[in-house]
């Protein structure tokens, strides 16, 4: 009992220690650099499961239950060391941790299986391939930008609604999207220095980070676009994803009723985006949703 | 959630290594329901290892696959399912016990799928994979 105790905790210990050099060398060739590559997020998991399952190697067969068991807690180990260390906020982490639990899990099973073999010659092309491609994809360019629509249909004109696009006052309705009530920031409202082309204008969050933008399209009634100046640098998921336009454009229906169509478009920092962008989409989907059913709201008062 | 996941993205399996990952998936989900269908996997797979001519690999499509010689017995998704072919005489006679379903997959053939659910399901399980690896041996010893 005390002998597999003793190996998993050395397996743990070199595991995330190995992780941590690997982590830290790539910081320390790309220090301006905000990018988390794929690698990180699927070559070291799978790395730390290949060696927490190399120091059981020995022990008599360690059950799949025990592996699970293992990952859940040496992710834990990472979110822990992540948040102490990179800084990062708990929303990033809760996003994080399937994708660590799934590749330390499958590095484990992995490495059961591979030494049980014991079969030096594949060890070590496994080890050698996974580091072959961790050095790639590290120096390798990445560059990923994206752009969500979602639309609403406003029963109101559309000189009513565009009173509310430019700026609208504080949003009071209750957050419904699981991430906002965990504690991710939420807009709140949205000023502007003027109605005209040019005028700034300023996106001020549930936590007071204030988005500053500048209005670059500006035709009454039908379009209104800004970009994004200056943005806040939050450990909860603004390090990883910089917006960097968005738009408001309204089509008259014709019957008294407006389609408001908002466009944001954003660039990522965290790959990959396979994962990253399913959630990238989804939180840029509801901030829109926020704000436009908050100007449908505004717009419909009578 | 299985089933779905087979129905309306079934053609990503294609793409090599997202079956495992997706089995691996079932796996965590499966610790975190039943915890205890992990040890009947391990159970299962530790006792057909000590047939004789049997060893294990990774099913391509995800699961742990269980071969005689260099044919499969039969896989084991992370979920508990149990997919085997059989003949089609042998499926009809337990398909008449009601324990098997057709195959998800492949209907009006010889494979049969079955789901773990229990501990008395693990022994089925097992019973099931011992009658497929016996179909196998005696072809086998027929053909030498």
């Amino acid at each position: 009992m005390n002998k597999i105790f003793n190996q998993k905790l050395k397996g743990f210990a070199v595991a995330n220690a190995f992780a941590i050099v690997l982590i830290s060398i790539t910081a320390y060739f790309k220090p301006e650099s905000a990018l988390l590559v794929f690698s990180e997020f699927i070559i070291i998991p799978i790395l730390i499961g290949l060696i927490i399952a190399y120091f059981l190697r020995n022990l008599p067969a360690i059950s799949t239950r025990k592996l699970a068991g293992y990952s859940c807690y040496n992710t834990i180990i990472i979110i822990a060391l992540s948040a102490i260390f990179l800084h990062e906020g708990a929303i990033c982490l809760v996003i994080v941790s399937p994708l660590l639990i799934v590749f330390i899990f499958l590095g484990m099973l992995g490495g059961r299986s591979m030494f049980h073999r014991d079969n030096e010659i594949l060890n070590v092309s496994v080890f050698g391939l996974l580091m072959l491609v961790f050095i790639v994809d590290s120096l390798s360019k990445h560059n990923y930008t994206n752009m969500v629509a979602d639309e609403v249909v406003i029963n109101a004109p559309v000189s009513e609604v565009w009173k509310h696009v430019v700026a609208y006052k504080r949003i009071e309705a209750p957050n419904k999207y699981w991430l906002f009530q965990i504690g991710m920031p939420s807009p709140v409202e949205s000023t502007a220095e003027g109605y005209y082309l040019g005028a700034k204008r300023k996106c001020i969050f549930s936590n007071g980070y204030v988005f500053d933008e500048k209005i670059v399209t500006y035709d009454v009634n039908k379009n209104l676009t800004f970009d994004i100046t200056h943005q806040p640098r939050d450990p909860e998921i603004m390090g990883h994803i910089d917006i960097l336009r968005g738009q408001f454009l309204l089509h008259d229906n014709g019957d008294n009723t407006t389609t408001l169509t908002g466009n944001s478009w954003y660039k990522l920092y965290v790959f990959p985006t396979w994962y990253y962008d399913i959630w990238a989409k989804s939180i840029t989907r509801n901030v829109h949703l926020r704000v436009m059913e908050h100007i449908k709201q505004l717009s419909e008062e009578k | 959630m299985f089933l779905f996941v087979r129905k309306y993205f079934g053609f990503l399996k294609f793409i090599p290594g997202l079956a495992i990952v997706f089995d691996g998936l079932l796996k965590l989900g499966s610790f975190a329901a039943k915890p205890a269908l992990l040890d009947w996997m391990d159970e299962i797979e530790a006792a057909v290892l000590k047939w004789p001519n049997t060893h294990a690999t990774t099913h391509k499509y995800g699961g742990l696959q269980l071969n005689y010689i260099k044919t499969e017995i039969g896989h084991i998704h992370g979920n508990g399912l149990l997919d085997m072919l059989l003949s089609r005489k042998i499926k009809e006679q337990l398909m008449a016990d009601g324990r098997i379903e057709d195959h998800h997959t492949f209907k009006n053939t010889g494979w049969i799928s079955f789901y773990i659910h229990n501990k008395d399901d693990a022994g089925y399980a097992l019973a099931l994979l011992r009658l497929g690896y016996e179909r196998l041996e005696g072809k086998n010893n027929n053909d030498l």
